[in-house]
C-alpha cells in the first residue's frame, strides 16, 4: 500500500448521485471502474444454506429418477414428452442468462465501451445458467450414455435444431465460456501469493492472445444454438398455436435471449448494488437500459408484422387462454420497455428494474409458450409438472444462485468504483491484521494492490 | 498504405457474406427439395371401410414383436387405450355423438417419405432404410431426447417412461419379418383384408384401383399418403375425412421440408457461419487492442492492477 498513505477504513460508498462541480460536465463519481469482491460479509447465511438443502434434495431425487425413469418422477407422459425441465431450465433460463452473449456483442461487436464494466457479471451468470441448463439436460434426456455421438460429426444429423442445440451449447459452455471466465480467477491468484505471479502472467498473456478468436466463437455459438432452441418447435408445425408458430421463431427467440439476458445482467447487478450497498454507475446502466429499450422495441415489431402478415393475429381476439397467454406477455414485455423508457427520462432506478423484471418475464412467458402452454398436441393432452420435478428444477436453478453468493465474494465480478478496491484492502488490514502470516488459507483476502513493473 | 492482416480478414468477410448468402440461396434451387427415395419402399394399405375392428392384428404384432401384452385397463385383456410401448398397433373407433358414420382406424409408424422424427434426431438413432424405406431406431444412439415425440406429426413413436433404460417403440413394419420373407404381423392375420402388404407402388395402384371401382365410396376419393406430408409408406382409405380418424391434413409438402428449409438455408455447408466467424474475429481483434490501451490507462490513473 505504498502509495495510499490516507486509506479511509469506512465501509461506506459514496452516495450514488451525480454531483456537478465548477465547470461545466457533470463528473461521475459513481463510475464503475474495476470489478470488486463483495467483501466483509459471510458465504454462510442462512439464505445460503436454505439453497443447499434445496440442492442436496433435488440431488437425492436426481439418483431417484434415474433409478425409476422418468414417468414416475416427472409429469411427462406421451403427449407431453417434455417437461420443464428442458422447456423451463433449458429453453427460458438459459436465455436469461445468455448475458455473456448479448451484453458481449454490445460490448466488443458495437463498440459500447461502458458496457465492459457489465461483462463478468454477464459472463459468470451465463456459465452458471449454462451449466446448471445442461446438468439438467442430461438428468432429462433417456439415455444420456449416448452421448458421446457428439464427439463424432459423420454421425450428427447436421440439419436437425436438436443435434445443433446439443453439440452447440455443450461445446460453448466448455469451451468460449469456461475460457471467458478464467481472468477472474487468475487475478485472484495473482493477488492471493506473489510467487504465483510469473505463472499467472504468462497464463494472462496467453489468453489473451487467444481471446479474439475465444470471443468470436462465443458470440457466434450462443447465436446459433439460442435461435435453434426457437427452430426447435419449428417441426412441431400445427400442434404449436399459430399465435406462436412462425418461421421467424428462431429470429425472435434469439433477440428474446438479448433483451432478456440484458435485464438478467443490469438487473442482477442492480439488485446486488442495492443489497451490498454498492454504488450505481448510471451512466453503464442508463445505456444498458436504452439498448434493452430498443432491442424491445425490435423485437415487438417482427413480432407484430409477422403476425400481420401471417393473418394470425385475429386468433389473439378469440379470447381463449391462448389469447390470454399472448396478451399476458405482449403487455408484460411492452410495459417493461416502456417502464425502462420512462427510467432514462425521470432517473429513477425503481423504474429501471421493475422494467428489467417485467421483460425479463414476458419474455420467459414467450420462451416458455411454444413447447409448453401454447403446444397443442391433442384434445386430452395434460401436463403440469410433478412435486419431484418441479424439487429438481427448483434444486438446479439454486444450485446456480448459490454458486453465484460464493463467486461474487470469493472473486472479483461486480463492478464498483476504484475507490471500493483500496476500501477492501483499508478492511482486511483493519479487520484481519493477522492475515499477513495466515494469508494462503484466507480467501477473503486479496492482498497488495500495486500494479506491477511488468505491465 | 499497407495492407494489414486485419485489414484483409475482414475484406474477405465483406466480400464473403453476400457471396456466401448467394451460395446458400443457390444450393436450394439446385437441390430443389430433393428427398432421398428408398430403392424399393414397401408399406401397407389400410382400408378402413373393410376393417371390422377384431384386433386381431394387435395381437399379432405383439406376437411378431415379442412384446407383452397391454393389459394395464383390466390386468386381463389386450386393451390398450392408444400407442404405447407395448403397443406398436392399435385399433381405435371413430364413433360420432350425431350418429354419423362411424369408422375403425389402426394407428402405427406411417413410415413417411420425408420423416420429422428423423429430420430432428440429433444423432441419426431414427433413420430411414435405404433399401425398404422403413424408418427404424438405433438404440445405440439415441440419447432419450424424446424430440421424435414432440415433431412427429402422427404422434407414434413412444418413449418409454418407466425404468433407467428407456427405449422408443414404433412400428418397424416388422423388418425382422421382412428380412425371412414373412409379411408384417399385423397384415398375415387380418381376416378381411383391410390390412395388406407389399411395395408402395403396388399397394398405392391397388387404391386407386378401388377409388375407381367404387366411385364416392371413399373421402373425396383419394388415398391418404399418396402425397400427404411428403408422401408416406402406409395409405389409408376411408369413408370418413381423414382427419377424424387423426391424420392431420398437412398438404403434400413435408413438415421437415416446409419448416426447416430456412434452416438448412443458413447452415448448408456451414459457409454463413464460418464468414460470420471471421468477421467477428477481426472485429473483435481491433476492439480488444483499444480496450487493453483503456485498461492500461486506467491502471496508470488509479494506480490498481489493470482487469481486463
Amino acid at each position: 500500500m505504498s502509495g495510499e498513505k490516507t486509506i479511509s477504513a469506512t465501509i461506506t460508498n459514496p452516495p450514488s448521485k451525480f454531483e456537478s462541480i465548477t465547470i461545466g460536465k457533470p463528473v461521475n463519481k459513481t463510475r464503475w471502474q474495476r470489478a470488486v469482491p463483495v467483501y466483509g460479509v459471510s458465504v454462510i447465511n442462512p439464505f445460503f444454506l436454505v439453497l443447499i438443502a434445496l440442492v442436496l434434495l433435488s440431488l437425492v431425487l436426481t439418483v431417484y429418477r434415474e433409478i425409476v425413469g422418468l414417468g414416475p418422477a416427472s409429469g411427462m407422459n406421451d403427449m407431453f414428452g417434455w417437461g420443464i425441465w428442458k422447456t423451463f431450465n433449458v429453453v427460458v433460463l438459459t436465455a436469461w442468462g445468455s448475458g455473456a452473449f448479448a451484453v458481449g456483442v454490445a460490448a466488443w461487436v458495437f463498440g459500447r465501451k461502458r458496457l465492459h464494466s457489465l461483462m463478468r457479471m454477464a459472463l459468470l451468470t451465463s456459465m452458471l445458467a449454462y451449466a446448471c441448463g445442461l446438468c439438467l439436460l442430461g438428468v432429462d434426456v433417456g439415455r444420456p450414455w449416448n452421448f458421446y455421438w457428439v464427439i463424432f460429426p459423420w454421425n450428427w444429423n447436421v440439419h436437425s435444431p436438436m443435434a445443433e442445440i446439443a453439440i452447440c451449447m455443450s461445446l460453448y459452455a466448455s469451451i468460449p465460456l469456461f475460457l471467458e471466465n478464467i481472468p477472474p480467477v487468475l487475478e485472484r491468484l495473482w493477488h492471493f501469493d506473489p510467487r504465483l505471479r510469473p505463472g499467472v502472467e504468462l497464463a494472462e498473456r496467453v489468453l489473451h492472445k487467444g481471446f479474439p478468436v475465444i470471443i468470436a466463437a462465443a458470440y457466434l455459438l450462443p447465436a446459433m444454438h439460442q435461435s435453434s432452441l426457437g427452430a426447435l418447435m419449428l417441426l412441431a408445425g400445427q400442434r404449436v398455436h399459430p399465435l406462436w408458430q412462425t418461421p421467424f421463431l428462431p429470429l425472435l427467440y434469439v433477440v428474446a435471449a438479448a433483451f432478456m439476458s440484458f435485464g438478467c445482467v443490469a438487473g442482477t447487478t442492480m439488485l446486488c448494488c442495492l443489497f451490498w450497498r454498492r454504488a450505481m454507475d448510471m451512466e453503464v446502466l442508463n445505456e444498458a437500459a436504452r439498448i434493452t429499450a430498443w432491442t424491445i422495441v425490435g423485437w415487438m415489431a417482427i413480432r407484430l408484422i409477422d403476425l400481420l402478415f401471417r393473418g394470425s393475429l385475429v386468433t389473439a381476439f378469440h379470447f381463449d387462454h391462448y389469447a390470454g397467454i399472448f396478451w399476458t406477455e405482449t403487455a408484460l414485455i411492452s410495459y417493461g420497455g416502456y417502464l425502462l423508457f420512462r427510467s432514462l427520462r425521470d432517473r429513477r432506478t425503481r423504474s429501471m428494474y421493475l422494467g428489467y423484471a417485467f421483460s425479463s418475464l414476458g419474455g420467459m412467458l414467450y420462451r416458455f409458450s411454444p413447447t409448453t402452454l401454447a403446444y397443442m398436441p391433442g384434445p386430452h393432452a395434460m401436463y403440469f409438472p410433478s412435486t419431484i420435478e418441479l424439487l429438481i428444477a427448483i434444486g438446479f436453478a439454486s444450485a446456480g444462485i448459490a454458486a453465484f453468493l460464493v463467486m461474487v465474494k470469493l472473486f472479483a465480478i461486480l463492478p464498483a468504483p476504484a475507490q471500493e478496491w483500496r476500501n477492501m484492502a483499508a478492511y482486511f488490514k483493519l479487520r484481519k491484521p493477522y492475515i499477513g502470516w495466515t494469508k494462503y488459507f484466507n480467501f477473503g483476502f486479496f492482498g497488495d494492490t500495486e500494479p506491477t513493473d511488468s505491465e | 498504405m499497407a495492407i494489414t492482416r486485419r485489414d484483409l480478414i475482414l475484406n474477405i468477410a465483406k466480400a464473403g457474406v453476400p457471396a456466401a448468402v448467394a451460395m446458400s440461396g443457390a444450393v436450394k434451387l439446385a437441390q430443389a427439395e430433393e428427398i432421398p427415395v428408398p430403392n424399393t419402399p414397401v408399406g401397407l394399405l389400410y382400408d378402413a371401410s373393410l376393417c371390422i375392428g377384431c384386433k386381431a392384428c394387435e395381437a399379432a404384432c405383439n406376437e411378431a414383436n415379442n412384446t407383452p401384452a397391454d393389459i394395464s385397463g383390466d390386468q386381463l385383456h389386450q386393451a390398450p387405450t392408444d400407442l404405447n410401448v407395448f403397443t406398436r398397433n392399435i385399433i381405435k373407433l371413430y364413433k360420432p355423438e350425431d350418429g354419423s358414420a362411424s369408422s375403425f382406424v389402426k394407428r402405427q409408424c406411417m413410415q413417411c417419405l420425408d420423416p420429422a422424427c428423423a429430420a430432428g434426431c440429433p444423432f441419426q438413432a431414427l433413420y430411414k432404410d435405404s433399401e425398404s424405406g422403413v424408418v427404424k431406431w438405433d438404440g445405440g444412439k439415441c440419447i432419450g431426447c424424446r424430440y421424435c415425440t414432440i415433431s412427429c406429426p402422427y404422434s407414434v413413436p413412444r418413449f418409454q417412461w418407466a425404468g433407467f433404460n428407456p427405449v422408443i417403440t414404433k412400428c418397424e413394419l416388422c423388418s425382422h419379418r421382412l428380412a425371412v420373407g414373412l409379411k408384417p404381423g399385423c397384415t398375415s392375420v387380418c381376416p378381411t383384408g383391410a390390412v395388406i402388404f407389399g411395395p408402395r407402388t403396388t399397394i398405392l395402384a391397388d387404391a386407386k384401383q378401388r377409388i375407381k371401382k367404387n366411385p364416392g365410396r371413399y373421402y373425396q376419393d383419394r388415398v391418404y399418403g399418396e402425397t400427404d406430408n411428403g408422401g408416406t409408406q402406409a395409405l389409408y382409405l376411408s369413408r370418413v375425412p381423414f382427419e377424424k380418424l387423426g391424420l392431420p391434413e398437412i398438404g403434400p409438402e413435408s413438415v421437415p421440408a416446409k419448416t426447416l428449409r430456412w434452416q438448412k438455408r443458413i447452415y448448408s455447408y456451414f459457409a454463413l457461419p464460418a464468414l460470420l466467424y471471421v468477421g467477428l474475429v477481426g472485429m473483435i481483434r481491433k476492439n480488444l487492442k483499444g480496450h487493453e490501451e483503456e485498461a492500461h490507462q486506467l491502471e496508470k490513473q488509479t494506480g490498481l492492477r489493470a482487469q481486463l
